[in-house]
């Protein structure tokens, strides 16, 4: 009789433990309403302050706002590809293979949240005589592969005359780039903040994604959405970018309040996020309708030749098989009603 | 956590070892068909297009990619500069350093463990503690601590390997017969001799299913152990290839895992064998 009691409690506890698991998420979503699906990454940007504020939440009362944390651009592809987010924040580099062969993953870019600016850069210890990004041959580099650093170092490399195979790439992601840096395994790294401000202290910065914007291979945090999505809620997608709008003017304004709205999403101080905030470019709503980026309806900007830039890179690179033309990235920029529909 | 282990019927039992007949013929069939049936109901399931090619690709994608990670192609070699048996080398050279060392440490631990009461009620919670940990919970520690190259990694696939040799042969040396220990030390054998002809022979039988339990637990962690800085490495070609979505290539690492499973698990069941040949017959 023994076992039977056992096996029944067991039973029991396993069930509470799976109903419970359910109640500890607090968003509880309203059977009644459509549900928007977000997934959105850490980096500072207008998305987490969208979020913090609940300003999506409150612009559309009449839909579920499921936020989704993801950790690199190549799983937002992922969930893009299992049609299980409708909204996704991601780097231009994984943007770029997403929109060519194989994956042809079926969105586009509604927003640009960032410029990445001195916030990436590629840093030298001290002590390994490394002056300048050629004296790398031969060094060992770490950078989280994949990621948008990944394709600024090469970018970098490729510009002082190095090939990929000149220097020892290792695949680290930022908090193992520290661990090594502070033991003395690798001479340099790509990476971004926090973990850049650490290396800088002892080390020298050989160039930052600045001066490669500068040099025609910037990089940027784009916000994507899902084409079908955009196709049937074109009015959901104006209110969102109207938010990401307001959370850039916010940034331009007032940096205190959106560097704490960030740091309540991060997990760190107000005061180093403010700093991190200062070192990326933010445009302006009225530049990122501009020419120069998103553009104008049915006028997509030079954003599209900068991702087929991109595109092209990562097939030299052999990252994907064959570059995507340019007319795939120029169809792939949203910008119906751009720019008035920002500012309405 | 599939590990390549289970317990089959022992296949030397001279009971299934037969004259050639049909069972014999069925046995050797069987698989084959499973796999047969596998590709089968996967080209399908593919050529339904029903599903992204990124989740489920054509096999004969899957074999180009085999065929591109294997080979030198236009200027490119292998898959990230390394070659396909080149990534599985380093694999299988980490796993064996791993093992040798956690299953050492583990046989070890577990024949004091299973002669010497206290260090059992001592090492026990702590191997429990152990063997319950995930190791990618604490791989971040190894690499702060041991740094980004080989250490770290060996380290990991050995604590990984240390729990299960270790809990097997503890519980085999301490359910090693006493009647034939006892009838051993009345014929007058010393205590060496007991260890050597009636403990060790009692107790191979039980660390071969640990050892086997313990290769199998390393192969399942090597993904995790080559999260960082892990090409060449299957796992690490596994993880890059994920990062860039590239399925087909995820596979060919996972039927490189796993084939090669496999093929080290029947090695070990011959070792195993040929070693105690004894075993299910004491």
């Amino acid at each position: 009789m023994r076992i039977p009691k056992v096996t029944a409690a067991l039973a029991a506890l396993l069930l509470t433990a799976g109903l419970a698991g359910c109640s500890v998420d607090r968003s509880q979503p309203d059977a009644s309403k459509p549900t928007i699906r977000i997934a959105y990454q850490t980096f500072p940007s207008g998305d987490l302050i969208v979020k913090n504020k609940r300003w999506l939440e409150d612009a559309l009362p009449e839909y579920n706002i499921k936020w989704t944390k993801f950790d690199s651009g190549a799983d937002v592809n992922t969930a893009f590809i299992a049609k299980e987010v409708d909204f996704g924040a991601l780097g231009s580099s994984p943007v770029a293979r997403g929109l060519s062969a194989p994956l042809n993953i079926p969105y586009s870019v509604a927003f640009i949240l960032d410029v990445a600016g001195d916030n990436e850069a590629l840093v030298a210890r001290n002590g390994t005589g490394i002056e300048t990004v050629a004296d790398l041959r031969g060094k060992r580099v770490a950078t989280p592969f994949a990621s948008t650093a990944h394709y600024s170092l090469l970018a970098a490399l490729d510009q002082a005359g190095l090939s990929a195979g000149d220097v020892q790439l290792i695949d680290l992601q930022p908090q193992a780039i520290l661990a090594a840096w502070e033991r003395g395994d690798i001479a340099a790294a790509y990476t971004w903040l926090p973990t850049l401000d650490q290396l800088s202290k002892n080390g020298k910065t050989l160039i930052t994604s600045r001066d490669l914007a500068e040099r025609g291979k910037p990089t940027l945090d784009l916000a994507a959405v899902s084409n079908s999505f955009a196709k049937d809620n074109p009015e959901v997608v104006d209110v969102w970018r109207r938010q990401q709008a307001r959370a850039l003017t916010g940034i331009a304004d007032d940096p205190r309040a959106a560097a704490a709205a960030v740091a309540a999403e991060v997990g760190l101080g107000p005061d180093d996020v403010a700093q991190q905030l200062k070192k990326a470019v933010f445009l302006t709503p009225a530049e990122v309708a501009s020419p120069q980026w998103l553009g104008s309806d049915g006028k997509p900007g030079n954003l599209a030749a900068n991702l087929e830039s991109a595109s092209r890179f990562l097939a030299d690179q052999k990252q994907i098989p064959a570059p995507a033309a340019l007319t795939v990235f120029q169809n792939a920029l949203y910008t119906q009603g751009l720019p008035d529909v920002l500012t309405r | 956590m599939s590990a390549p282990v289970d317990v089959a019927p022992d296949e030397s039992l001279p009971a299934i070892r037969g004259p050639v007949s049909a069972g014999r013929l069925t046995r050797a069939a069987l698989p084959a068909l499973s796999v047969v049936a596998f590709f089968g109901a996967w080209q399908l399931a593919a050529a339904t297009g029903i599903w992204n090619q990124t989740f489920v690709p054509f096999p004969s994608t899957v074999w180009r990619a085999f065929i591109d990670t294997s080979t030198v192609h236009d200027g490119v070699r292998g898959y990230a500069g390394y070659l396909l048996w080149e990534h599985l080398y380093m694999t299988l050279r980490r796993v064996l350093v791993g093992v040798v060392i956690g299953v050492a440490a583990g046989v070890a631990l577990g024949v004091v463990m299973g002669s010497v009461g206290w260090v059992r009620r001592i090492v026990e919670p702590w191997l429990t503690f152990l063997r319950a940990l995930p190791p990618l919970a604490y791989f971040f520690l190894l690499v702060i601590w041991l740094g980004i190259d080989e250490a770290p990694k060996i380290t990991l696939l050995a604590l990984a390997a240390l729990p299960p040799a270790a809990v097997a042969t503890t519980a085999a040396v301490a359910a090693a017969p006493v009647s034939l220990v006892e009838a051993a030390r009345a014929l007058g054998a010393s205590r060496a001799q007991v260890i050597r002809d009636v403990v060790i022979p009692a107790v191979l039988p039980e660390t071969f299913t640990g050892i086997r339990l313990a290769v199998g637990m390393a192969y399942s962690s090597v993904v995790a152990a080559e999260l960082f800085n892990g090409i060449p490495g299957v796992g690490g070609l596994v993880k890059d290839a994920s990062n860039y979505n590239n399925t087909p290539v995820v596979l060919v690492g996972i039927f490189a895992i796993g084939i090669s499973g496999l093929v080290i698990d029947g090695a070990l069941r011959a070792v195993e064998r040929r070693a105690v040949p004894w075993r299910g017959h004491v």
